[in-house]
């Protein structure tokens, strides 16, 4: 019982002080713009198509699941605001780490295995480069910034989504559907999101690259680091959901008590 | 002796008990050293120990006089831009082509520009025969061209000392020839020192100025073909003749 709670604490301790290397590393070597917008663009392409989809069924669901509430209020007008504003400040941040973890961070660990077991890691330090610096940098960063923009192409995607399915399901067109969300969907909603959505790019970027690093033991190793990759983004992105939401909440009512 | 590398004392343990106890080895300038004994048993790791890829558990590495994990990072990275290695299984990078694996490291760490920095990948494409493959990717080429394709990219920064990890592993008997005969004459041409592993007596006989087997935690250091041939240690005995019954027997990993 001992035993696994303690790999588990180390494992996390790893990965903190593998954090604690890249950002080091960024500051007294940075790698290439180059090579941070080749990694962004290939996270975003990659992964574009699939959030955007995601976001548009996101923006359906939320609609479908408010019509009620609003209907039964006669507030049917706030239909898109509450829905947007419930993208924006959790279901989006969330899908897009969900879907990042399953593809960007089982792919990301995967390769970096496979460079760690076949040996090119080794053969990168011997050659005078750093590892951290070439390879491990640039794709930490590429997962970073590539979360915003894929957050906007979810959340873009969701208003479609609320407001095709506001049209055909609840009877309300796109222009009243849009209305209300500048009311709704407020400077701390959108600040809140983006938080939300850097904590879990944050988590997401350390783990898969620290699981993929540190991979040992060929093929085996290779698998095992997908899946504890796997394992210990959906953990932590759940967990630092909660916090962030008690931080957020914590300071919106500060904020009002000092207003 | 003068010594370009060397091993001081060195324990390393991987924390099943010590696969190499208190070892010393000395390597001069411009000499060939071939490392023989049997799998498992640390040939590679005497390799990384070098190459500065592993830290000992106690004892010291030396490099060119200097302990090269007591330097700090960017001059132990600069020791390492003196040396080149050959893995074990080519560590090619996949995702670049053949040409592109010999520029990486004149790109990253050498200011040449494009143009000539071409003219070295072609330079080494010829030097290993493989000039023709520029273009293709590492999965695209054979085992042969591979390991001619890892030599080149070791030699890419004229190291003056080079790492071969089991060059001829895999490689048909003709193949293996002409591949040691091709780490010779880059070494004449390079006047570098080299420390190879392998376990092809033929090749390691060839090779060598002196031979070290490694057997047991302990580095026996056996001396050329004929001293090899003459030793009396029964470890080397019947590992050189490939014996089935003796003090090795049931120790391979």
């Amino acid at each position: 019982m001992l035993k696994p709670l303690l790999n588990v604490i180390d494992d996390i301790g790893e990965c903190l002080i593998f954090l604690r290397l890249i950002l080091r590393t960024a500051y007294r070597s940075p790698c290439t713009w180059e090579s941070i917008c080749e990694q962004t663009w290939k996270v975003s392409v990659q992964s574009t198509p699939t959030t955007a989809l995601a976001g548009f069924f996101v923006g359906a669901i939320m609609t479908v699941q408010f019509t009620m509430q609003t209907k039964a209020f006669g507030a049917l007008g706030y239909l898109g605001g509450l829905s947007t504003s419930a993208t924006v400040r959790e279901v989006g941040p969330l899908l897009i780490a969900f879907l990042l973890s399953g593809k960007v961070g089982a792919y990301t660990s995967a390769e970096l295995g496979t460079m760690r077991v076949t040996e090119q890691i080794d053969a990168i330090r011997c050659l005078g480069a750093n590892p951290i610096q070439e390879i491990i940098l640039p794709r930490f960063l590429g997962i970073v910034i590539s979360s915003f923009f894929l957050l906007a192409a979810g959340l873009i995607m969701s208003i479609f989504g609320g407001m095709l399915m506001g049209s055909v399901f609840s009877g309300i067109n796109p222009e009243e559907y849009v209305r209300h969300i500048p009311t709704i969907v407020t400077q701390f909603s959108i600040g809140n999101g983006l938080f939300k959505c850097l904590v879990f790019a944050l988590i997401l970027a350390s783990v898969c690259t620290y699981k993929g690093y540190s991979a040992t033991g060929g093929a085996k190793g290779v698998g095992r680091a997908v899946v504890g990759t796997a394992v210990m983004t959906m953990v932590g992105i759940v967990v630092f959901d909660w916090f962030t939401s008690l931080l957020s909440e914590t300071a919106l009512n500060l904020f009002r008590e000092g207003v | 002796m003068q010594q370009q590398l060397a091993l001081q004392d060195v324990t390393i343990d991987f924390g099943d008990g010590p696969l190499l106890k208190n070892v010393n080895l000395a390597v001069a300038p411009g000499e060939s050293v071939v490392l023989i004994g049997p799998s498992g048993l640390g040939k590679s790791v005497v390799l990384k120990l070098f190459a500065g890829l592993l830290k000992p558990t106690s004892g010291k590495v030396l490099v060119e006089g200097k302990d090269l994990h007591a330097l700090p990072a960017h001059e132990q990275s600069a020791l390492q831009l003196r040396m080149g290695m050959l893995f074990q299984k080519n560590a090619l990078f996949d995702s670049l082509s053949v040409g592109e694996n010999i520029a990486f490291p004149m790109r990253e760490k050498t200011s040449l520009d494009e143009t000539e920095i071409q003219r070295q990948v072609d330079f080494f494409l010829e030097a290993v025969g493989i000039a023709y493959a520029a273009a293709l990717f590492p999965d695209e080429i054979s085992g042969g061209m591979q390991k001619r394709l890892g030599i080149a990219r070791a030699l890419a920064l004229r190291p003056q000392i080079v790492f071969y990890d089991d060059p001829t592993a895999g490689l048909d008997p003709i193949t293996s020839r002409r591949i040691i005969e091709l780490i010779q004459k880059l070494r004449e041409e390079q006047n570098s020192t080299i420390v190879t592993v392998t376990n092809d007596m033929a090749r390691a006989y060839q090779l060598a100025d002196r031979i070290v087997m490694v057997a047991d935690g302990e580095l026996i250091i056996t001396g050329g073909k004929a001293q090899t041939l003459a030793n009396k240690d029964p470890r080397v005995s019947q590992f050189i003749r490939g014996k089935l019954d003796g003090p090795l027997t049931g120790r391979h990993a």
